[in-house]
């Protein structure tokens, strides 16, 4: 089992999650954080952090977001997508795109 | 400041609530143990991260919040006195010639103990930074965390940054004698208790203490001196914000740190332990709770119960493997009533 970045994160990208992940298993992409299934211990500590509610332990994943679990599997492992530990700014109009849905065509690689 | 180790049966390292329940277990089995956390109080994450959230699966508690089991927890080890050591956390774990093994923390404390009970949960809680470069040469000189004490404010320019309980009490408790104090966050929305909040409100409307929303992005620096620091405003400019003083008060994130180099047998940064006593690879080392891993593990904190007395019962098998270790109820036996302190 891992825990997963579902599409809520893409063009937000807050980062709160990553000042408390433990193991620091965050990998980040130019809108979109991902987690490292090799890496993620299953603590769910960051799920509280996020605004954007974007993170679900793989099995309370919603149905419509099933897709990301083996999306973000294969994000993890660009070699471009570096680890990330530190809380930075989110995107500048996160606040905006924070409650769309439908954003997986927006992610960039 | 080298004080000599302190001899012991057994070290707990991790005051969460199955260190707490595994001192309980040790006290049964008549092993008198010390505990070793981070953190300033007891309770772990149930203290940090869910004092004040429900917990609907404790045996026999139907509801019950984190708070409120690690005050049931801790009367329940009471009558057996662990010595704690708070606010310090574990650096090296070093095997003795004699089977024995040397721990030590980073302020210098340390221990000889013949058995040692890893339940650190996912790491020790630290406190959590800015996310700017440059803030080490500053550090305890005008860079502060509001979880360790604060330098005299008087007269200085305050900046908090935070949106919690401490940033909002570091505010609180620094207008009466800094010469201005103002609080930073992302947005003008506190996660506190009620009354700090209206507190702060009050001391905003007096003029007291003021509010800006902002993304600290970068330090402004004068020689030696940090003279400000510099921010993302809500429309997206970068705007300065003179301070003498910046307290960050961010909370606090657990970080797994130094467990994982011990030389213990690790799987996925979690440590491998035999589901018979919960030894880890080393012998006279058990882990429980979170931090462990095995066919079939739940990070449950009624497992970690389980868990914490089976290594009970094999910390009494390695510390006197001549003696066949009991099983005995907590109703009937005269022994257990004993060191429970009813007879």
């Amino acid at each position: 089992m891992t825990h997963v970045v579902s599409e809520n994160c893409i063009r937000c990208k807050y980062t709160d999650c990553v000042d408390v992940c433990p193991v620091d298993c965050f990998r980040e992409g130019p809108n979109f954080l991902t987690i490292d299934p090799d890496e993620c211990i299953d603590c769910a500590v960051c799920i509280p952090e996020c605004p954007a509610n974007a993170i679900f332990a793989e099995e309370d994943l919603p149905k419509d977001q099933q897709h990301m679990i083996k999306l973000n599997a294969e994000l993890a492992q660009l070699p471009s997508w570096k680890s990330i530990t530190k809380r930075k700014a989110p995107l500048p109009d996160a606040d905006e795109w924070k409650d769309k849905s439908g954003k997986l065509k927006e992610l960039i690689r | 400041m080298a004080t000599p180790p302190i001899e012991t049966d057994a070290l707990v390292i991790g005051a969460g609530p199955v260190g707490l329940f595994q001192a309980f277990q040790l006290g049964l089995q008549g092993i008198a143990c010390h505990m070793v956390d981070a953190l300033p109080h007891v309770g772990g994450q149930c203290a940090e991260l869910y004092a004040d959230k429900p917990i609907y699966d404790i045996p026999g508690i139907p509801l019950c919040t984190g708070r409120e089991l690690v005050e049931r927890l801790q009367q329940q080890v009471a009558p057996f006195k662990p010595a704690l050591h708070l606010g310090q956390t574990v650096q090296s774990l070093q095997a003795m010639d004699d089977g024995r093994w040397a721990v030590a923390t980073a302020t210098g404390t340390a221990w000889h103990a013949r058995t040692v009970f890893i339940a650190a949960g996912v790491g020790a809680f630290v406190s959590r930074s800015l996310p700017i470069e440059g803030l080490a040469p500053f550090m305890n000189r005008q860079v502060w965390f509001a979880s360790a004490p604060l330098p005299d404010l008087s007269g200085q320019h305050v900046l908090v940054a935070g949106d919690g309980d401490s940033a909002l009490q570091t505010c609180l408790q620094a207008m009466d004698h800094a010469a201005s104090v103002t609080l930073m966050h992302r947005r003008e929305h506190f996660q506190a208790q009620p009354e700090l909040i209206e507190a702060f409100r009050a001391a905003q409307a007096a003029g007291r203490v003021r509010f800006v929303a902002g993304q600290p992005t970068a330090l402004s620096v004068d020689g030696d001196r940090l003279t400000g620091l510099l921010y993302l405003d809500a429309e997206g400019a970068d705007v300065g914000l003179p301070c003498d003083q910046l307290v960050m008060a961010l909370g606090l994130s657990p970080k797994l740190g130094p467990v994982a180099e011990w030389g213990l047998q690790i799987e996925r940064k979690q440590l491998v332990v035999s589901t018979d006593t919960f030894a880890t690879s080393a012998a006279g080392i058990f882990a429980v709770g979170d931090i462990n891993t095995y066919p079939g593990k739940k990070k449950l904190i009624l497992c970690g119960f389980h868990e914490a007395t089976l290594a009970a019962f094999g910390a009494a098998t390695h510390l006197w493997p001549q003696d066949k270790t009991l099983l005995q109820y907590t109703t009937t036996s005269s022994t257990l009533h004993k060191r429970l302190g009813l007879i």
